[in-house]
């Protein structure tokens, strides 16, 4: 492979894991849209779909690993490619976390504690632009907009503060109880999600000026 | 940074400056080269060179074809002089003392710089002669000291259980990877304090060039070396420090850790990407 063929094989990287990030949006949008109604056949979609977000990873393991040990990059080369494989994983969790979510909501009662799951649609629906413009940070290398993605994260670290502490003020019955314990979890959930797309902004930091920053 | 939000945090991180690099003590450098200006006739090949070469480390110097640094290295130990169109000048310090004075002799300091060539070079002798040749000259006639000389040479070169039972056969005979570390040998008999290396294995194959890493890596615990590289892998194995050469300028001189995962100059980025060059 020529060195030019090479570059171009990093350009294909690059759009290779904004593919992979365009599923798993889809696959948070698809929770999202169906978190309220808690649609059992979406939310069984969801989680067996995950497997080829799983494969994806692996495909883009392979494949960087590949390039690594055949070109040998370094310095900015390097980091891309190493920038690839840590992102590939961050999504690659992000989609396990959505699983856990349409886990979680198969075992929620629709007709319970519905502002509370309002209050994680709309913490949800904030996680999901992170994840978005993380990819789009990403996609444009523009170190403000991953800066910004860690403002937002605050927001939603907030947010999860505030659920929480309400949820365990309900003075709950039995039933309740694993009710709360279920939303308690789906929260926790989708504040994760929010952290991985800090990860992944702040590894666009390091893809562009080599330098580590902890946004969390 | 507790009470920083994480823009702030960014902001802050972003304006200073990485790592403050600890300065070698001043008696630890070894060669100061000082506003270098080298002409090949009208040609400008080098170009006001500052550069300090540090004790017992590695130092590489990379660049394209043409960029001057070969020509820096044959100054280090004044063999660019022998060719007559030479104009020099600046200041190259060794040990504090301007090797460009006329007043220093070049055998003084050529007892101290030792060179190895990017292909090997044995003298049409004997594996011992080729080593013993330097001491000789230096008047070293004992025959047991020169025994004494010629194995411990060797032994540093990592060729010694190679050739020990062959000592007395011609040098040509050594395969090329032999041949080079021979050369090394002979240039450690005389006990340099420096060794200068032409590109060392850019005739060796795979193997070859694996062992002569493996002994550049060993002789930096006594020797400071200097090393022309075109393979710019082999400069981020082996150096301490890695100066990148372009049209006759140092582009950028650091650690290597630095040039090759974190390079400040857009130029050298280029270059070891293969961008250019």
């Amino acid at each position: 492979m020529s060195i030019r063929t090479f570059h171009s094989q990093l350009d294909y990287v690059k759009q290779e894991l904004l593919t992979m990030g365009g599923q798993v949006i889809e696959v948070i949008e698809r929770m999202n849209e169906s978190f309220e109604e808690n649609e059992k056949s979406v939310m069984e979609e969801i989680i067996k779909d995950d497997s080829l977000i799983n494969q994806l990873e692996l495909d883009m393991h392979d494949k960087v690993t590949l390039l690594i040990s055949k070109q040998q990059p370094v310095a900015t080369d390097l980091r891309k490619l190493i920038v690839a494989l840590k992102i590939s994983s961050d999504l690659e969790r992000v989609a396990d976390l959505v699983v856990d979510i349409a886990k979680q909501s198969i075992r929620l009662k629709n007709e319970n504690l519905i502002e509370y799951k309002e209050k994680l649609k709309s913490m949800f629906v904030i996680a999901e632009d992170m994840v978005r413009n993380s990819l789009e940070a990403y996609r444009q290398s523009d170190i403000l907009m991953a800066q910004k993605i860690a403002l937002t994260d605050d927001k939603v670290d907030t947010l999860y503060g505030d659920i929480i502490r309400e949820l365990f003020k309900i003075d709950a019955s039995e039933v309740e109880v694993d009710q709360i314990t279920q939303l308690a979890f789906i929260g926790r959930y989708i504040e994760r999600i929010a952290d991985y797309a800090t990860n992944i902004s702040e590894w666009v930091v390091y893809e562009v000026n080599g330098k580590h920053f902890d946004l969390n | 940074m507790g009470m920083l939000t994480a823009k702030e945090k960014v902001k802050v991180e972003l304006q200073s400056e990485s790592k403050v690099e600890t300065v070698p003590a001043r008696d630890k450098i070894v060669y100061d080269t000082k506003n270098l200006n080298l002409w090949y006739g009208k040609d400008h090949a080098l170009k006001n060179i500052n550069l300090s070469v540090y004790e017992k480390e590695v130092t590489a110097i990379i660049g394209p074809s043409g960029c001057g640094k070969s020509t820096y290295i044959k100054t280090l130990n004044r063999m660019v002089q022998l060719i007559p169109i030479v104009k020099i000048s600046g200041d190259i310090e060794y040990r504090g003392r301007n090797i460009l004075d006329k007043a220093y002799k070049v055998e003084d300091l050529r007892t101290r710089v030792g060179m190895v060539f990017q292909k090997p070079n044995p003298f049409p002798k004997s594996i011992y002669d080729n080593v013993a040749y330097g001491p000789r000259i230096h008047g070293i006639r004992n025959k047991k000291v020169l025994d004494e000389i010629v194995e411990k040479s060797l032994r540093g070169a990592a060729i010694w259980d190679e050739v020990k039972d062959r000592l007395t056969e011609n040098a040509y005979g050594l395969s090329g990877g032999q041949q080079q570390r021979l050369c090394i040998a002979r240039c450690l008999a005389i006990e340099p304090d420096v060794i200068l290396m032409d590109e060392p294995t850019s005739a060796l194959d795979p193997k070859s060039t694996l062992k002569v890493e493996e002994l550049i890596q060993e002789l930096k615990k006594n020797y400071s070396i200097v090393i022309v590289t075109h393979n710019m892998q082999q400069a981020a194995r082996i150096s301490d420090r890695t100066a990148f050469f372009l049209n006759g300028e140092v582009v950028e001189y650091d650690k290597t850790d630095t040039i090759f995962s974190n390079p400040s100059d857009k130029r050298t980025e280029d270059y070891i990407t293969g961008r250019f060059g």
